[in-house]
């Protein structure tokens, strides 16, 4: 019974100590765990089943609308799903093609089965990365560190055979399996997931801590046998040619262009309505409260809030290989044999076979105002969360808090200082500040509408936005990546540069560059920057009127690509520039964790302290964008934030009190962490 | 950084209110308003004339006060401007700074918070100031909204809740659209929000769309907004009228002597005038006090198909000014003229006056009438739908003091009475903010095709200046709308 699986050690003798633990590989783990051991931390990846790391659990694609901007972060931090993607991709496509550059949607339909060979390719092959295979049923516990806001810090976990591994920091990313109850019809069983086990252990664990802990609810659409749909009257959606990559590192994805394979376009019809209708006394999930995501709701909610229409399903492919079929915008719990009706009543699947119905699954998650924005709790020192746990829905949002997460956890190991992105940095810092600061009440979708910033935050100049700061503050780029990096800034700094220096008078420009109307009441010469920005030009335009100095630019197609949207955005992002200093100096300006709202002496109504209380923003910036909060209320706790920052500056006096030492740490505090962990170890073990 | 103004003092009319800016600007405004580039010693009292840069026009002769940073309440540069209370002059300084670059109104307890950035406040001040502060924001916005009777309050709010709903379905084409069930009819086609018959008792704009899936076009709320943000400011322009003047412009055929007039009204000879048809082809502008009302009277090119491209530029100006203009004074030939309503109508319209702008139809040359003028008289006392007439005289003076009472009648209906219901101070702040948020509306159209995203960001900066007045939206709002109004998948 206490079978120890691939990529065990030592015997139980000496416990065996890492400084980053990670439990869960799903992406959030699988990134948490890869940045933590970049970052220079001996890490420990725990997993039930080494061959689920990298499964896509839900749809066969990546990316989308907002999504794509997360991926190109992910990356950007020399995270790992991007160049994953670019190498098991069938479909590539980028979304919003026509709305511009900022809010383009690198999207692509993923192959599962190579996702999943790639991804672990990537992590088994991480250096100071270690997987083994186990269930986590406990965590190890210890007195707080003085300094930090928190009752306790964790310093290990326990294993589903009762062994214990000692960890620096402990990184939770568990997914839906907390208490996860998988729903078809009327019937319910406990699962994170189709087939694998929830983790039970854990849940009790955490709610003893005093974590509070909300239910959400998602679904899945059954899959469909490819051999038995008829595609032949239906809608085709062609991939991009040339597909476009997610990684900065990518010159191109693996698949040649015209291998790429195609998707589907149908839409339901009344019939399915009907039955939904007829049925929903035997649809358990759908009756329920537990609240579920608005925006890829079930069909039985669709049905529901918007009768008599069509909606539309997308028929993916899973796989180059593959014979089955993801139905996306079908998302259904009936009872399978009425699922198989629904599916008949659509056009193109009257024949078709559901080879795995759709179903529901019902889970814990972690009220994300607990932890700070580092993705730490407030609660347990140097205990993370990340992914779905959190309250996210998608695979690029688990894997933004994974990178983040796993950077942090190896940064407070090493005593170093949180690596924050802010909102005014990117879609990561938006999705971390929205969770931390106001919680969510449905599963949290990265939206560009999200972001305020959202001209200055685009998908092509990620790497200039959050490489930097990667490689010199959290040590998770390669020095390949940053190099890469640096020299594209470089390249834009002086192309643009060059852009602007090179001016004519608009007759001339009117002479040189006919097709692009260039209209100005200035009588100064126009410089190419300026005339770049209009729709109708572009660098190979450019270049061809000038060719030096503007030829060798054109050449470097990424540079030239980078250079028309920089033109495109210049005023609105220099616009914005004002606006996101002042939104930079609200959250320097960082509020004490362990404030009581409740206790300090200042004039505010009891509605604001239970507000503050509750939701405890880290910077008045945060501060500022919880509903309800007056203004005076913030400039009361300015004060608090000014007493604070005295109190720091006579602290950086004495000796960094921040340091990891586990032998000190062990040895004194072994007994009562024993004391601590023996209570809520008691239930273990009903797994595994 | 920017730097930010605001009334210091309190609001309504006062004996003295204290104008206050910080931010590096100050510097640079207080030169400017007083015309001077020495500024008074730091933290000294000193009486300036204080000027409109833009124009040289006086506003007020006041005290002023330069506190060069950090010794000042804010730390930053600070400027004060101690003036007359009376809210033109108030709302005059605050429009003339807020034209100089880099300045913009202090948004509500904004001073404060530039105080604490920059540690000017000690704990007890911060402490003391806390209620204080929100006086100033609630009672900023409250009682604005209140000395405009809750109508005007009422207003904006159904605006920004219009734009709201317009952004959250212009967002939600950009963040679901191409997989999900929006359409592009939502930016294009549809019946739009209807603007401000909506107001009065019809449903909500953001009620009514909901289960019909008519969904509101984008676009043309975005166009109805912009024209009634437009012609909302034209005219809650009253305060600025009686500061700037009213602009009345002269216009009709050539050769009915509207030169002839502007020299009759200003006593001088300020157009050249000649027998010639199309003598005048540049604006003749000249300012005048009538009935104790500030006008700005101009001459214009005489309204025809000119050949000659000297003429012709004339008479282009001489349409955008008509276009601009606060008052018509359109002028024609009496012997010229049919004596019959219908046909006086006709002649008037030929001159293509803005249809909303208020007009005195002037019939020149009466001395020249014979038998006509005794039904021309009678047709001049119609009223509407003809404007008010009066036949005049350049030549002999005949009919001028009818038309002066005509022009001082027409002036006070456009400035108000200015001891009351004058502009408070507040609203010359929420004129800002509207003015920019049309700016922004207008944008919209022009980068609409091109970048979606742009076109939105015009959108949200629209938003953010009319929930300046109107009090913030946040993102979970047009969240809210979005899920609300449509069926998206993934």
């Amino acid at each position: 019974p206490w079978h120890r699986r691939a990529g065990s050690e030592a015997g139980a003798a000496a416990a065996p100590r890492y400084e980053v633990v990670v439990i869960g590989g799903g992406h959030a783990g699988a990134e948490a765990a890869a940045a933590a051991a970049r970052g220079g931390a001996r890490t420990l990846l725990l997993t039930h089943k080494i061959g689920t790391i990298g499964e896509m659990s839900c749809n066969p694609s990546f990316g989308g609308i907002g999504k794509g901007h997360l991926m190109r972060e992910v990356d950007a931090l020399d995270g790992l799903c991007g160049r994953v993607c670019d190498r098991s991709g069938v479909h590539y496509k980028v979304l919003n093609r026509c709305k511009g550059p900022a809010v383009w949607g690198l999207r692509a339909q993923i192959d599962r089965g190579l996702y999943k060979e790639h991804m672990q390719k990537e992590i088994l092959n991480t250096p100071l990365l270690t997987v083994h295979e186990a269930s986590v049923e406990d965590l190890l516990l210890t007195e707080p560190e003085p300094d930090h806001p928190g009752k306790c810090q964790v310093t290990g976990v326990v294993l589903g055979d009762g062994s214990t591994v000692h960890a620096g920091s402990v990184i939770l990313t568990t997914g839906t399996f907390l208490r996860g109850m998988i729903l078809i019809g009327l019937e319910t069983y406990p699962a994170g997931r189709l087939g694998d086990q929830p983790a039970i252990g854990l849940a009790q664990t955490l709610e003893k801590l005093g974590f509070a802990v909300g239910r959400l609810k998602t679904g899945t659409p059954p899959r469909l046998a490819k051999d038995t749909i008829d595609f032949s009257g239906l809608q085709e959606r062609a991939a991009d040619n040339p597909p476009v990559p997610f990684s900065f590192l990518s010159e191109a994805v693996w698949i040649k262009p015209e291998d790429q394979l195609l998707c589907y376009l149908t839409r339901t019809t009344l019939k399915a309505q009907e039955i939904i209708c007829d049925n929903l006394h035997l649809n358990n999930h759908v009756r329920e409260t537990t609240r579920g995501p608005r925006y890829c709701p079930s069909l039985e909610s669709k049905v529901l809030r918007f009768p008599n229409r069509e909606h539309q399903v997308w028929l993916e492919p899973e796989g180059l290989e593959s014979n089955v079929i993801y139905p996306q915008g079908v998302s259904m719990t009936l009872p399978a044999e009425l699922q198989e009706q629904v599916i008949r009543s659509i056009p193109g699947l009257e024949k078709a076979k559901i080879l795995q119905p759709g179903y529901g699954v019902q889970y814990d998650f972690l009220d994300p105002r607990q932890l700070t924005a580092s993705l730490e709790s407030r609660l347990v020192q140097r205990l993370f969360f990340a992914g779905q746990i959190n309250g996210t829905t998608g695979y690029e949002e688990a894997a933004a808090q994974g990178v983040i997460a796993g950077i942090n956890a190896c940064l407070r190991v090493h005593g170093k200082p949180p690596f924050i992105v802010s909102r005014t940095e990117g879609y990561i810092g938006v999705l971390i500040d929205d969770l931390t600061t106001l919680g969510t009440s449905e599963p949290y979708r990265m939206f560009t509408s999200r972001v305020e910033f959202r001209m200055s935050l685009r998908p092509d100049n990620a790497d200039a936005r959050l490489t930097h700061r990667g490689f010199e503050e959290a040590g998770c780029v390669s020095q390949q990546r940053y190099e890469e990096a640096v020299k594209m800034r470089a390249a834009l700094e002086d192309g643009i540069a060059t852009l602007k220096s090179l001016q004519f008078s608009i007759s001339k420009w009117s002479q040189l560059v006919p097709e692009v109307p260039i209209s100005s009441s200035r009588r100064l010469p126009l410089s190419a920057f300026d005339v770049l920005r209009y729709p109708e030009a572009n660098m190979e335009l450019l270049a061809r009127v000038v060719p030096e100095p503007l030829g060798k630019l054109a050449q470097w197609r990424q540079l030239a690509e980078r250079l028309k949207i920089e033109a495109a955005y210049e005023w609105c992002v220099e616009n914005q520039q004002q606006e996101i200093e002042e939104v930079r100096r609200d959250e320097a300006l960082r509020l004490p964790e362990d404030l009581d709202y409740f206790a300090i002496d200042a004039s505010l109504s009891l509605e604001v302290r239970e507000k503050l209380d509750s939701n405890r923003p880290q910077t008045i910036g945060a501060l500022s964008r919880i509903p309800g909060i007056t203004p005076a209320a913030i400039v009361n706790l300015l004060r608090f934030v000014k007493t604070n920052h005295q109190k720091a500056e006579k602290l950086k006096a004495l000796p960094q009190a921040d340091k990891y030492f586990p032998e000190k740490m062990y040895s004194e505090k072994a007994a009562l962490q024993r004391q601590i962990s023996a209570k809520s170890s008691e239930e273990k073990q009903e797994y595994l | 950084g920017d730097t930010i103004f605001a009334v210091s003092s309190g609001h309504g009319r006062c004996g003295v209110a204290v104008i206050r800016t910080s931010g590096p600007g100050s510097r640079g405004a207080l030169q400017s308003l007083t015309g001077r580039p020495a500024l008074p010693p730091p933290r000294v009292l000193a009486l300036r004339r204080i000027r409109d840069p833009a124009t040289g026009e006086p506003l007020d002769r006041g005290l002023v006060v330069w506190f060069q940073g950090p010794q000042s309440f804010t730390g930053e540069d600070c400027a004060e401007l101690h003036v007359h209370g009376g809210p033109a002059v108030v709302s005059g300084v605050l429009r003339a700074l807020g034209a100089l670059p880099g300045l913009r109104p202090a948004e509500p307890g904004e001073f404060t918070r530039r105080a604490f950035r920059r540690g000017k406040l000690d704990l007890t001040a911060a402490e003391g100031l806390g209620d204080l502060i929100r006086a100033e924001t609630e009672a900023q916005r409250r009682q604005a909204l209140r000395q405009m009777e809750g109508e005007l309050g009422r207003l904006y709010q159904h605006w920004s809740d219009a734009l709201t709903q317009a952004l959250a379905h212009l967002e939600a084409y950009i963040d679901f659209s191409e997989d999900d069930n929006v359409e592009e009819e939502v930016l294009s086609q549809g019946e739009g929000w209807q603007g401000k018959g909506a107001g009065a008792g019809t449903p909500h704009p953001c009620s009514s769309q909901r289960d019909s899936w008519s969904l509101p076009a984008v676009d043309a709320t975005v166009r109805a907004l912009e024209r009634e943000i437009g012609s909302h400011l034209q005219d809650g322009r009253r305060g600025e009228l009686l500061r700037g003047g009213v602009r009345a412009v002269i216009a009709g055929p050539p050769n009915v002597g509207k030169s002839s007039l502007l020299n009759l009204l200003c006593q001088r000879p300020a157009a050249i005038v000649s027998p010639v048809a199309g003598t005048t082809r540049d604006v003749v502008e000249v300012a005048l006090n009538v009935g104790g009302y500030p006008l700005v009277l101009s001459d214009t090119a005489g309204l025809r198909d000119a050949t000659d491209p000297v003429e012709q530029e004339g008479v282009s100006r001489a349409r955008d000014r008509l276009q601009e203009a606060d008052l018509v004074l359109a002028v024609l030939d009496a012997t010229a003229v049919p004596t019959e309503p219908v046909g006086l109508g006709a002649a008037l319209g030929s001159l293509q006056p803005p249809p909303t702008t208020p007009c005195i139809m002037v019939l020149n040359k009466a001395d020249l009438l014979k038998g006509k003028g005794g039904s021309l008289r009678a047709a001049c006392t119609q009223g509407p739908p003809l404007p008010p007439v009066t036949l005049l005289s350049c030549k002999t003076g005949e009919g001028l003091d009818h038309l002066l009472a005509l022009l001082a009648r027409e002036l006070a209906r456009l400035c108000g009475d200015p001891l009351s219901g004058s502009p408070s101070l507040t609203q010359s702040r929420h004129s800002l903010h509207l003015r920019q948020c049309a700016v922004a509306l207008a944008r919209y159209g022009r980068e609409r095709r091109s970048d979606l995203g742009l076109a939105a960001e015009r959108l949200r900066l629209a938003r953010r200046h009319l929930g300046s007045i109107t009090g913030h939206v946040s993102t979970e709002d047009v969240l809210d709308i979005i899920f609300r109004d449509f069926c998206v998948g993934k």
